[in-house]
């Protein structure tokens, strides 16, 4: 009874993965009549997704326009924290913003709505199958193989994460590498909504993002990061692989990277936040840093677009981070680009490549490009260690005085002088870094 | 156990790795999803992964590094660090592995 | 071959959390999973059905959401699935359960064809008692044998079953229709595949049984058909694990190492010591 001849074993479109990219590209496909099979390795459940935990909602309110009623959202971003961290020092910036723009959410159940919703518009949702290879003909794709089974397909579309596993198979982009990647792992702290409205001064749906800087990765380029979900924050770190890599090798770091999370859990600055809270779940996910060196040379293939964190479309500035709003953004596009292909005579790469340009003509590239600086500039060790020093020294004068204070020029001059670094270095570097901000 | 009265806290400390996986939930294939070629491990200088692994997958001992699939959270970084390339990585198959639930 | 395996969607074992504060279980967000001791039968009836044809029909007394699970089911490659859910079967001890898949086995031997085996799994892993084989064959007068490990068709209604206990390796010949528990290491079960899937998602081969169909007497299932009654329940204390990691050149090395490192333990070297003693090696 297995292989039953009226099996459909053809599709128009098959979507490999089944996270915010893949899942608004089946949507969309599907609502326009396309037969697609949307394939996911996971549970359906949004199982094997993990984010930092912020969402911006305006690009995929084009997807989604139902998003603000419907999506599980645990609170909108209304406040913005940067701090710099040296030992027990501590600077923060809090900026409260006017617009809801982003959002904060578990990206497992943002995944399942989305996912949900490609079902439910008619594509064919298959789980717990992990596909081996997108199978190539003649230079094209024409299909996925997973164990024994072949199902074809006109176009395939890639939205298979950043491990990207099958592209690396068909040889299209290269083994990854850990000078583009960053290890994200992450902590999520059970504490109650009444907690986090009072500890940080928020409304029943609003919440803050927070950005930390410095000593919470002993040095190694990368960050901290605190979101707040509904009665539970995310907390964690990001680390860039290479520069960890490199701090391993000159033994300047020999712990388990999960003792820095614990260390930025238990730190007595942030540690009020979430006292008594219990740790209600712990992982990890890669993330892409430099996502012009991670794209592949092209978004489009004959018979196959590549979408989400797949085709590197991450921005990391070092202060934001948007993975999730790209990712449908790019689902869309490639939907669109399978609509026009139907409408003009058929699945040629002439009719896909419009993928690729409206790629290159899309605010995303137009972003990832603008920011580049921002990437080279946060994964420099000495930028990231001697300015945060700086600043700390000069406060320190301003603030710990016993007697007497420093004018904020001397307590400058001074945490210059301390740190090795000339006035004019200082200008020029800081002008240099503003640029490339 | 004495009275309240006779009962202080001294001290709070960051839990070990293995305590803090127990709050995540797997559901464990029967085959692997990573090999590791040991053989190319010995010559490997510097072991990134048993720092580097969030899982803790990868435990140095008298012999060298020994590997174990089952508590892997499927993120990637061990194949990406390895400087040996000694890493075959896929994910585990029928949905197995790791279950996030509010990541 | 017609075959019906039983299925039980249970949650998985690791997500047993407690809160430490409170002391209660966690439950949020806890995934139930095919109770993993199933799958060797699953595997055996799979098998069966590759050898000799025929049809596999997964069943189940759950509640709706056993339905993942027979999706799993039929993604291995089971034909069909049954559903039998019904409020008046909750909260049902084995007794109550077997009754049901019982008279679920001969409603399906009556209006789906004739059924010559029904597989279960040796017991499962939220309450282990290895009862459900062995009742539902009361219940149906069938014969019944455990461990099984490999069953061979030998004529048309006799099969040759082996058995692995912890003494012998057994053969037995059984007449059909009957009654198999799987060992739980009996069977590595297959992977799911992409094809079964979509069939799964196209024909929808599930059919759900309340008991309007099933027409059972509720004082027989459920709470009320349950005699069974918790007298007592006892927490049993963690043991602290040390989790010392040994990598073996061999299985001499590996020896040696755990007799070196149990000695070197007080409290283990006792224990071991008496074991030695009492079993009277060397």
């Amino acid at each position: 009874m297995n292989n039953l001849p009226d099996l459909p074993t053809k599709f128009d479109v098959i979507v490999i993965g089944a996270g915010p990219s893949g899942s608004a590209a089946a949507y969309l496909l599907a609502k326009k009549g396309f037969k697609v099979l949307l394939i996911e390795r996971g549970r359906g459940l949004g199982d094997k997704n993990l984010y930092g935990g912020r969402v911006y909602a305006p690009p995929i309110r084009e997807v989604w326009p139902e998003l603000d009623k419907e999506a599980p959202i645990q609170r909108w971003v209304t406040k913005e924290r940067i701090s710099m961290v040296q030992g027990e020092k501590v600077i923060t910036f809090e900026y409260k913003a006017e617009k809801k723009i982003s959002f904060v959410s578990y990206l497992t159940q943002l995944s399942q709505w989305m996912s949900k919703k490609a079902e439910d518009a008619g594509a064919l949702f298959v789980t717990e199958v992990t596909i081996d290879e997108i199978v190539m003909k003649d230079g094209k794709a024409v299909g996925v193989r997973s164990g024994p089974d072949f199902i074809e397909a006109d176009v395939v579309i890639d939205a298979e994460g950043v491990n990207r596993l099958l592209l690396e198979r068909l040889g299209i982009v290269e083994r990854l590498k850990p000078d583009n990647i960053a290890l994200g792992v992450k902590e999520v702290l059970k504490t109650g909504a009444s907690n986090i409205e009072s500890s940080f001064n928020v409304g029943p749906n609003e919440g803050v993002a927070w950005v930390i800087m410095g000593d919470v990765t002993k040095g190694i380029p990368g960050g901290g990061f605190i979101y707040t979900n509904k009665d539970s924050i995310s907390m964690g770190l990001v680390l860039h692989l290479k520069h960890s890599m490199n701090f391993i090798e000159n033994g300047k770091f020999d712990e388990h990277v999960s003792k820095l999370v614990e260390e930025f859990r238990f730190h007595p600055y942030f540690r009020p936040y979430w006292k008594d809270a219990i740790i209600s779940e712990y992982g990890a996910h890669l993330t892409i840093e430099g996502a012009t060196h991670f794209m592949p040379s092209k978004f489009a293939y004959p018979g196959l677009l590549i979408v989400g964190d797949a085709a590197g479309l991450l921005l990391s500035t070092g202060y934001t981070f948007r993975g999730v709003d790209y990712a449908v953004y790019s689902g869309k596009l490639a939907a669109e680009a399978v609509e026009y292909a139907r409408n003009n005579g058929g699945f040629t790469y002439e009719n896909l490549e419009t993928y690729d340009k409206n790629i290159r003509r899309s605010f995303m590239y137009n972003e990832l490009f603008k920011h580049r600086g921002a990437e080279l500039l946060m994964n420099n060790p000495v930028m990231m260690a001697k300015y945060p020093s700086i600043l700390m020294r000069v406060m320190e004068k301003m603030f710990e005085g016993e007697y007497t204070q420093e004018t904020i020029y001397n307590a400058l001059m001074q945490a210059l002088k301390e740190e090795k670094v000339g006035p004019f270095d200082l200008i020029s570097q800081a002008f240099g870094m503003v640029k490339s901000l | 156990m004495s009275s309240a009265q006779n009962v202080e806290k001294k001290e709070e400390k960051p839990m070990k790795l293995e305590d803090i996986l127990q709050s995540d939930i797997w559901n464990v294939d029967e085959d692997p999803h990573i090999i590791v070629d040991y053989n190319k491990c010995k010559n490997c200088p510097n072991k990134p992964c048993v720092y580097l692994c969030p899982a803790g997958c990868y435990v140095l001992s008298d012999n060298g590094i020994v590997f174990s699939y089952e508590g892997c959270v499927e993120c990637g970084t061990c194949r990406v660090i390895c400087p040996m390339e000694a890493i075959t990585w896929n994910y585990p198959k029928s949905g197995k592995g790791i279950f996030y639930r509010f990541t | 071959m017609r075959i019906v395996v039983g299925m039980k969607w249970v949650p998985g074992t690791t997500s047993v959390r407690i809160d430490p504060k409170t002391g209660t279980l966690i439950r949020e967000g806890v995934p139930s999973i095919v109770n993993p001791h199933d799958m060797p039968a699953v595997e055996l009836a799979l098998q069966l059905k590759d050898t000799y044809g025929g049809e596999v029909i997964a069943l189940t007394m759950s509640p709706p959401p056993a339905i993942r699970g027979l999706e799993y089911l039929i993604g291995m490659g089971v034909d069909r699935a049954i559903l039998v859910s019904d409020r008046v079967y909750a909260g049902a001890d084995t007794l109550a359960t077997s009754y049901v898949l019982a008279k679920a086995i001969e409603k399906i031997d009556k209006e789906i064809g004739k059924v010559d085996l029904a597989i279960f799994g040796q017991e499962t892993i939220d309450s282990s008692t290895a009862h459900i084989g062995a009742q539902t064959a009361s219940w149906l007068d069938w014969p019944y044998i455990y461990y099984a490990h490999s069953v061979k068709l030998i004529d048309n209604n006799k099969v040759l079953v082996e058995r692995v206990l912890e003494n012998a390796i057994e053969d037995w010949e059984v007449e059909l229709p009957a009654i198999i528990s799987t060992h739980m290491k009996a069977l590595k079960p297959r992977p799911v595949r992409l094809i079964n899937k979509i069939r799964y998602k196209v024909e929808k081969p599930l059919i759900t049984w309340t008991n309007n169909d099933m027409k059972l007497d509720p004082r027989c299932t459920g709470l009320k058909g349950s005699p069974t009654i918790v007298a007592k329940t006892v927490d049993v204390p963690e043991v602290p694990r040390k989790k010392v990691v040994y990598k073996p050149k061999d299985g001499e090395d590996a020896a040696k190492w755990l007799i070196k490192t149990l000695m070197e333990d007080e409290k283990a070297s006792k224990a071991l010591i008496k074991a030695l003693k009492e079993g009277g090696a060397k």
